[in-house]
Order: C-alpha cells, then structure tokens, then sequence
C-alpha cells in the first residue's frame, strides 16, 4: 500500500474557520430551534430519512420483545383474564348507572340547549423509543404519524387519563410531550367544586405544577383534576392529577400546588391519541392570543 | 531508484527516534486505517445510539468518543464537518435541541484535532488522561448554552459520563486499531 504524502497546504479553509462557522451555525440553529418553529421541515426532512434506520436498530429489541411476549403468554394471558373479569364485574353496575345518567344528561342538555358532546376517533399508538433525557424534556416517540391521521396538539391519553400532548409529527412517526413536560399546559378544573386552573409540568419526572392560584383557592391535598375542555385541545372530563401539596405563600398573596399525573407512560407501550379538531382548537387559541 | 532504500532507513531511523522519545510504538501506529473501516465505525456507532442504553443519565457518548479517536489519528477523513453532522442526525433522534449535539462533537473534534500531534507520541492510557479535559468542556459549553435556552440545567450526571467516556478511550482506541495491527503481522510473517 503506498502512503501518501501529506499535502504541504491544506486544501480548504484552515480549521478554525471550520470551527467557527460551524459553531456559529450550531449556536444558530439552537438559539431558533429554541424560539421558533421554522426548523420544524428541517427536522421532519432528518427524521424521515433517519426513520428506517430506527427501525432496523430497533429491530432486535422487538424481536426479543416479541420472543419474550409468546413465552408468556399463557402466563400473561391469565392474569388479563383475571384482571379483565374483575373490571367486567365493576364496569357492569358502573355501566348501568352511566346509561341512566347518559339519558337523563342528554334530555337536560336538549332542555338548556346545549350543543350535544360528540366523542373523537381514536388511534392507538406504541412507543417506538423514549428519547434520552437532553435538557430535561419528558418526552415519548410513537410509531404512528401523520399517515395515520395525527397533527400536532392532539392529546394522548391511556387508561388513567391524559398521558401528554403530540407536538411534532413526521409521516411514520410522532413527538409527544408528556404532562410533566414544561410545554405542555393543560386547562383544568377540580373535580370536587369545578374550580377552573392550569397544569402545567416542572419536567421533573411524575410531577405537575398548578400555578396561579389564590391564596384563598378551595384546592386541598388528594383533589383530582380533570380537563376543563377550555382551549379546545384537550376534551373535557378526561383525568389529569391528583394534588399531592399545596404552598400557600402568604407573602406573594398567590398559592402553589404539585400534583401527580393519574396516567402512567412509564409502565404502558400503547396509548390512545384522540383526534380532535386541532384547526378549530388552533383558531381558539389564537383568537385567544389576539384578545390578550 | 538508489534512493528509495535511504529514505526508508531515514523513515525507520525517525520512527526509532519517535519512539524513544515519547513512549509509545509511534512506527507501529503510523499506518493509515482504511477508511471503509473508519466510516464502517462510525456508523455502527452512530447506528448503536440510537438504541435505548443512553437513556442512562451517565452514559457515555460514545459517538463523541469514535468521532474524536478518528479526528486524531485520520484528520484527513473526519473532521469538522462529519462531527456536526452525526451530531444533527443524533439530536433529531433525541428530539433535542437542534444543534446542541452537533456543538459538543464540533468542539471535542476540535480539541482532538488540537491535540493530534501531541497524542502520536503517547500510549494510549495517556492519551484518555490528554482527552479528559476534551470530553468535560465540550458538553459543558453545550448545557451552558442548553440551560440558558431551556432555563433547566440538567444536573452534573453527564460529568460522570465524560469520565467514563475518556476511560473507555484505551478500549475503543485499541479495538480501532486492530485491522491496522493485523496488517502489521501479516506483512511481517510474510517479509
């Protein structure tokens, strides 16, 4: 093998300028990444092209997933079943009940002359990868997108509430922020008295945060939250948080309460995306942001 | 023709003298890898962080760690620009900041560069000692320009990881230059 020659001059800008220029345009990118979305085809271009390399390197841990699943299965299956029968027997007198209340709901929604709650198209969804934690983001990726029907801002919920928000979506794949997640703010309201506040997330894992509350506010330890359906997002009625701790701070006259999510992402791969009007919702907001 | 022959002797003299002076083989290390080998290993490592084990608060950036290694003894393949683009692929996978992997493996391919002379002369312990300092100011520059856009410092887990990055650096340094090694032997048995 003949050795080549080392060049006496470099070809090309000397290494500093490199480093410069791709400094400059790596703190660029972050500084606009940060504040705006015009990165956003970017992003969505790299993600297509890096999606069927996820696949193949994930491959193996599907498999060994999937080995692991039909080993287990009779055991498994089992303890569904179980789980499934007593849920049955609970759900039967719940069932009941929610018919006659149903009914009794919509005749009182027909005397006010409410506009009648319609329930949203549902898609299920599994985890693809958890991202590494960069920055303190809680986030999930999912292996459904926009193909399958989903945009961003649509809500994510599993059997204990609202999981998180979708917040970037390429046609294979799908970006949720988590409720603990500091972009995702929810409006909600207490379930015991209808108080009307916002969650939002501290991106501490298993943690949410009710901010602005006066001093005063009826919000106690063990209430839970459910959406309030203002804003138009997230439908209301669905679970949130239950309140663990509320710091009235005197001084500022305002009160604080943490809360933890009802859902769970961490134990779950599937969930369910509600595919609400995201253009409808939009338009609230912004009429909201324009009235502010 | 005649000349040939001298030169290698002058090449075999400076070689000895190399490694007198410093402690390391230099003679031994001076061939060049293959650069199918060299992108082969990159993109398995590229390839491998995508997988959940960085999920790990201090796990090591191994992709820093390939990236840098290369930097320092193939400058002519991987510089600059390759680190900045396996670190956009790789904060698009994380979901990430844009930009923010990039920096960290533009600044510890810089460093290695820097560094690439130095490090001929050392085995390869000394050298990790050497690209210690590297691995813990590149991502520090990042999470100082993260937490000021984020407003979230995202705690000192990643320190540990750096250190056991360096630490990795006599392994992977060593697994890296098998096939050159192996070329060695070859040659040898057969002269």
């Amino acid at each position: 093998m003949q050795r080549q020659t080392p060049p006496l001059f470099r070809r090309g800008p000397p290494a500093e300028v490199r480093l410069v220029v791709l400094i400059v345009l790596a703190l660029t990118l972050m500084l606009v990444d940060a504040r705006m979305r015009v990165l956003e085809p970017v992003r969505r271009v790299v993600a297509i092209a890096l999606y069927p390399f996820q696949r193949v390197v994930l491959a193996p841990r599907d498999l060994v997933e999937q080995i692991d699943e039909w080993v287990n299965a009779a055991n498994l299956i089992r303890q569904e079943n179980e789980a499934l029968q007593r849920q049955r027997i609970e759900l039967a007198q719940v069932s009941t009940h929610a018919q006659q209340v149903a009914t009794e709901n919509a005749q009182l929604r027909r005397l006010l002359g409410i506009t009648e709650h319609t329930s949203e198209p549902t898609v299920v969804v599994e985890v693809l990868y958890e991202p590494p934690d960069g920055g303190g983001q809680q986030r999930l990726v999912f292996n459904k997108g926009s193909k399958a029907g989903l945009a961003p801002g649509m809500p994510v919920i599993d059997e204990g509430g609202v999981v998180g928000q979708l917040v970037r979506v390429t046609p294979m794949t799908s970006e949720a922020a988590l409720l603990t997640d500091d972009r995702v703010s929810i409006p909600v309201q207490v379930l015991r008295n209808g108080l009307r506040l916002i969650a939002f997330g501290t991106n501490t894992p298993g943690e949410i945060e009710v901010r602005y509350l006066s001093a005063n506010a009826d919000v106690r330890a063990g209430d839970v939250l459910i959406t309030s359906g203002v804003g138009g997002f997230f439908p209301a009625g669905l679970q949130v948080a239950r309140i663990t701790s509320i710091d009235r701070n005197s001084a500022s006259g305002f009160a604080q309460a943490l809360g933890e999510p009802l859902s769970h992402p961490e134990r779950y791969r599937h969930f369910l995306v509600l595919q609400v009007d995201v253009g409808q919702a939009t338009k609230i907001q912004e009429e909201e942001d324009d009235d502010n | 023709m005649t000349t040939n022959p001298s030169s290698q002797e002058q090449r075999d003299a400076s070689g000895r003298l190399a490694g007198l002076v410093g402690n390391a083989h230099s003679d031994r290390l001076t061939r060049p890898a293959r650069g199918v080998f060299v992108w082969a290993t990159l993109i398995v490592v590229w390839l491998a962080s995508m997988l959940p084990w960085r999920l790990w608060p201090a796990a090591p950036d191994m992709m820093a760690l390939v990236l840098a290694y290369w930097s320092a003894h193939e400058s002519r393949r991987v510089g600059l620009v390759t680190a900045f683009v396996f670190g956009i692929l790789l904060d698009v996978h994380d979901t990430a900041l844009l930009g923010g992997h990039a920096l960290t493996y533009v600044l510890v391919v810089y460093g290695a560069l820097l560094l690439n002379r130095r490090l001929q002369r050392f085995d390869l312990l000394s050298q990790a000692v050497h690209m210690l300092p590297i691995f813990l100011l590149a991502p520090l520059g990042t999470h100082l320009v993260v937490a000021w856009l984020a407003g979230h410092w995202p705690g000192w887990w990643w320190v540990v990881g750096s250190l056991i990055t360096a630490a990795l650096w006599p392994i992977v340094g060593w697994v890296l230059q098998l096939p050159q090694r192996r070329l060695d032997d070859v040659e040898s048995s057969a002269a």
